[in-house]
């Protein structure tokens, strides 16, 4: 809001510069934005807070820099000149709902000569940014920015009957404001109107048909008290934001609405002329409650630190309006709050009112005593070390929006929320922001795929990128949806190395594979569990289901399926991974276990078998390690290899085996009869031969 | 040669030696020059130095001339044995003096080569896997928590997706207040909020630890605001809450400036001024001085020397008592501010889309 510099010191005579201005007033709660020239006067960009309706005037300043310079407020003096006649004579008010409108004051000028303003009433609302209009509206405008009270004129005539009529519109009622545009009104909203129809939006704008113009000679000003919320409620619904409106719906002053009328009313008869009536119809059904506080000085101090005295309180409060009553007990005071500081209602906000004309920078810096330990959550640690096993493997941290498309529904399996029944649906906004993305994100990988995508389109196609984040479904009844932490994994192109143009290889499967591992195994978490599986999203033969050692599956790993890769127009082999880390985060970790370092030598023995390609490795070594060969110390993969020499169906792999005993050195005699054994009933449990 | 001179007398045999060792040496000679050995391949050096190593063994090894004539002086008569030692021993010294120059040489020579030959380039990068990066959000979200876990407070988190209760309700927002409106706050199909603050957690957290409580709550929140420059309709926040007997505003700016100073730097200067949030009274926002310019004024900060940065304030009443704190017992401060914004001024973002745009040319740069 642009206040005058010049209007200002008319009202308060402030000694303050502009810049001085700036600076004070921001330091009790009125932050300026911009001071700027302009033809000798000073504006200054107020912001003001959206609980001080009171200070979006210029008066509503001035009491502000009167309590800062302790000086008073030189109120206009309003006294109308010539009046005739009582306002009833001529007009009628009638209050239908008096719930949202407490009070409607109408006054009457007759005779007036509408025209162009004077020279000094033009510029002073040109400069605050107000287009100038006729005499009539430029008044109501400018005691509107003096005063805080909008006000409307209506050309008396227009009105049907001479009739105010403040009642909820009629629905299929409609209004065209002054703005030119067609309002369809409801029974929500309030409206003022004459005996036929509607004449003015209550307290956000009036109609074209009543309005003012060079051939009106009578004018009815109106001046009136809503209730904020239905002021606000209907200028949302018909996104309307005014002047009078912004006032309204933030709390206009009840007990200012008479005065600032004769203001009007004044500076009416003294540019445009005219014979005002004696009075106004002043109907004022539900007088607004005066509202007092009770304070205890000294939560100034045990709330601020401050050290106030009394004294130094009582002006502060007083020079704000507010009026000390009579003492209640235990020293405590009670002040009745002034009409216009709707913000006020309890202790605490006087305390602030103290605290801030005395000044915040007055305030100590201290920090509280040492009462207790810190703490991280506690899976704060176990998420850290992920990240860093994952950035130390070249995987970049992601981190996308929480709503995504609901074209993704159904297309990804979502392991990573076990939740998800048949009774549960996914969680949808009702107001998204931007198109389509209207569903809360069951799974990380839409999310991922689109960052792949935008990489790949900026020209970067070796992408490893990984996430960490909630995923939702909805729940059963009223309840709230299920929210769990999910691990999201993507990977594509060469297995780039640091300051190196060219990859060395491209990735695959095992290198998303390895990154879970790695990533687990960097929380101390014991071995997931990979198994082949068929997963919706998944390439069919390149998927694998990911469980904990209790069979529980929590997520999934695998090739992009072609599908999906080519809806996204992906050129090169893509790799997802998701894990539901919720459960993952509840298993105990893996406890160290010292063993005794070997006494004697082990000895290996590799072994290369042909086995049809649906024997998998872990079978391999469960096959192994259920025979139980005496000294066997374990398995590991030499290698596999597919292709030449190969009949199609086979793979053939090459296992190194390992003995040692706790007793004696193994004789190779004794190794060689174990290992044989071991041969023969792997070459039958898996229909192998050697290679 | 031996089968020969076995027959002549030992002297004459020794000098025959000799004569025959220098005949042979003559080949080998300009060797002891180095810079005749620098003219030489490697591969002819080797060579060479074999052929050498040949030569001087036939004198100077085990079953060399060198050694029969040391045998000689065994089986000669005891008055020539001392004469004919020292002989010997002159001739062994004077071959090996003369071998030794050749043999540094050509050594020396092989040696460099090779040390040449095997050179690298010790500024080609080390090997090692492209290393990936941490969020820009996360390390800043991680060293707001390391500097309050300091600071003795605890770090909590709770749903993203709220009540109307946690999310405004218990926050002294009042039922008409426009941020309950939707087009500021989102709401799922069932009627939850998208939390807008993480001030929700603060109202778990104090129902579930009461009081006296120290604790931050950094996460996620939504406001429906359409994305630009400076806007997302996701954003970080991180919110704390300390709530004992005897708390003051003192403590707050005590607090929020030593987090400012560590988080920004020593020099670091913080201001409060009044303003205004349902949640607190009194309540303040705070700036700090500008990082870049010092409070002198600079693009930054909008020539003004400070940048706003959150909002702060003793805990209002309301919301101690809904969360089940006794305010005539205990008061408390809170703050909140954003991260997504810390980020931006920290490193100069001038559009923070970038941030949930997942441009690895854009995440490479926080290294
Ligand atoms: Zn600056």
């Amino acid at each position: 809001m642009l206040i005058s510099y010049n209007w200002l010191r008319e009202l308060t005579g402030t000694k303050l510069t502009p810049l001085e201005l700036r600076e004070r007033l921001t330091m009790v709660g009125l932050a300026i934005d911009s001071v700027d020239e302009k033809d000798g006067d000073s504006l200054l960009d107020v912001e003001v807070p959206s609980n001080r309706p009171d200070c979006l005037s210029h008066v509503g300043i001035a009491r502000e820099v009167a309590v800062i310079e302790k000086s008073k407020v030189q109120s206009p003096n309003s006294k109308v000149a010539k009046t005739e006649g009582k306002a009833s004579d001529f007009a009628a008010v009638e209050i239908e709902d008096t719930e949202l409108c407490p009070r409607y004051a109408a006054r009457v000028v007759r005779g007036v000569k509408l025209g162009p303003s004077p020279d000094w009433l033009e510029k002073r609302l040109d400069e605050i940014g107000q287009r100038p209009i006729n005499n009539v509206a430029d008044i109501t405008n400018y005691v509107l920015h003096e005063l805080g009270q909008p006000l409307h004129a209506f050309d008396l005539k227009k009105l049907a009957e001479q009739r105010i009529i403040v009642r909820r519109a009629k629905t299929g009622e409609k209004l065209t404001t002054l703005d030119g545009v067609e309002r369809k009104l409801d029974p929500e909203m309030l409206v003022i109107a004459d005996a036929a129809r509607p004449v003015a939006l209550a307290g956000i704008m009036g109609g074209l048909d009543s309005e003012i113009s060079l051939s009106t000679v009578d004018v009815l000003i109106e001046s009136a008290y809503f209730d904020p919320d239905s002021i606000r409620r209907t200028a949302r619904k018909l996104g309307m934001d005014t002047e009078a409106s912004k006032r309204f719906e933030r709390g206009a002053d009840c007990e200012n609405v008479v005065n600032a009328q004769t203001r009007c009313v004044d500076l009416i008869g003294e540019i445009a002329g005219g014979l005002a009536t004696e009075d106004a119809i002043d109907v004022y059904p539900r007088p607004q409650p005066v509202r007092s506080v009770t304070f205890r000085p000294e939560r100034v101090e045990s709330l601020t630190s401050l050290r106030v005295d009394a004294a130094e309180m009582d002006r502060i409060l007083s020079a704000l309006g507010f009026v000390s009553a009579a003492a209640a007990k235990d020293k405590a005071k009670t002040f009745v709050v002034p009409s216009w500081r709707v913000d006020v209602g309890l202790e605490e906000d006087l305390v602030e009112e103290i605290a801030r004309h005395v000044g915040y920078e007055r305030i100590g810096s201290e920090l509280p005593p040492a009462a207790m330990a810190g703490e991280y959550q506690p899976a704060e640690i176990k998420r850290r070390s992920l990240r860093r096993a994952l950035t130390a493997l070249g995987f970049d941290e992601a981190i996308n929006v929480s709503f995504i498309d609901a074209a993704h529904d159904e297309v990804f399996a979502l392991a990573a929320v076990p939740q998800l029944s048949k009774h549960s649906s996914l969680v949808s906004l009702n107001n998204p922001i931007i198109e389509d993305a209207t569903r809360m994100r069951p799974s990380l990988l839409p999310g991922l795929l689109q960052s792949l995508r935008h990489n790949f389109n900026q020209g970067t196609k070796d992408v490893r990128l990984f996430e960490m984040g909630r995923v939702f479904v909805g729940s059963e009844g009223n309840e709230l949806p299920h929210e769990s932490e999910s691990l999201g994994l993507i990977a594509s192109g060469g297995a780039s190395e640091q300051d190196r143009a060219q990859a060395t290889r491209e990735l695959d499967f095992y290198d998303l594979k390895g990154a879970l591992e790695a990533a687990i195994a960097a929380v101390n978490l014991p071995a997931l569990v990979f198994t082949g599986a068929e997963v919706k999203h998944l390439r069919a033969g390149q998927a694998a289901n990911i469980s904990l050692a209790d069979g529980t599956v929590i997520g999934s790993v695998g090739a992009l399926s072609e599908t999906i890769s080519a809806g996204y127009k992906f050129r090169q082999r893509v790799y997802v991974a998701e894990l539901n880390l919720t459960p993952l985060f509840e298993i105990a970790e893996h406890e160290i276990k010292y063993e005794p370092l070997p006494r004697y030598p082990s000895v290996v023995r590799d072994v290369t078998l042909l086995v049809g390609r649906n024997v998998g490795f872990t079978e391999l070594v469960a096959g192994i390690e259920s025979e139980e060969i005496d000294d066997y110390r374990g398995v590991k993969l030499v290698g596999t290899y597919e292709g030449q020499n190969i009949p199609g169906d086979k793979r053939s792999v090459t296992l190194r085996v390992e003995y040692r005993s706790d007793q004696r050195t193994l004789r190779d005699e004794e190794v060689e009869g174990r290992h044989r054994r071991l041969l023969d009933s792997l070459l039958k449990k898996f229909n192998a031969e050697l290679h | 040669m031996t089968e020969n001179t076995s027959q002549q007398d030992p002297k004459t045999q020794v000098e025959t030696a000799r004569k025959a060792f220098e005949e042979e040496f003559e080949d080998f000679v300009r060797l002891g020059d180095y810079a005749e050995v620098l003219k030489l391949p490697l591969v002819e050096a080797l060579l060479k130095r074999k052929e050498f190593e040949e030569f001087c063994r036939r004198y100077t090894g085990k079953k060399g001339t060198i050694a029969s004539l040391k045998k000689l002086i065994g089986q000669s008569g005891p008055d020539k044995r001392a004469i004919l030692g020292s002989q010997v021993q002159q001739l062994e010294k004077w071959i090996s003096d003369r071998t030794n120059q050749v043999h540094y040489s050509l050594s020396a020579y092989i040696q460099q080569s090779q040390l040449e030959r095997d050179r690298i380039d010790v500024t080609l990068p080390g090997r090692r896997p492209r290393r990936g990066h941490i969020h820009p959000i996360t390390r800043l979200r991680e060293r707001v928590e390391d500097i309050f876990v300091s600071l003795g407070y605890a770090i909590e988190d709770d749903r993203e997706i709220e009540t109307d209760f946690y999310n405004f309700d218990a926050l002294n927002i009042p039922a008409n207040h426009p941020a309950r409106a939707s087009q500021d706050t989102f709401y799922t199909t069932e009627g939850f909020a998208l939390r807008s603050q993480t001030s929700t957690v603060q109202i778990h957290a104090m129902q579930r630890r009461g009081a006296p409580l120290r604790m931050i709550a950094p996460g996620r929140v939504f406001r429906r605001d359409t994305p630009d420059p400076t806007h997302n309709p996701m954003f970080f926040q991180v919110e704390g809450l300390c709530v004992d007997r005897g708390i003051t505003m003192a403590h707050l700016k005590g607090t929020v400036a030593e987090f400012l100073r560590r988080m920004f730097g020593a020099q670091t200067v913080t201001r409060f001024r009044p303003s205004y949030f349902p949640f607190t009274e009194p309540s303040a926002e705070f700036d700090f001085s500008c990082f870049k310019c010092g409070g002198r004024g600079c693009r930054i900060c909008k020539q003004s020397g400070w940048i706003e940065l959150g909002g702060s304030g003793m805990v209002h009443p309301n919301v101690l008592r809904i969360a089940g704190v006794d305010p005539e017992i205990y008061s408390g401060f809170a703050f909140g501010l954003g991260i997504d914004r810390m980020c931006a001024l920290m490193y100069g973002l001038d559009d923070i889309r970038l941030l949930f745009e997942n441009d690895v040319r854009f995440l490479e740069q926080f290294d």
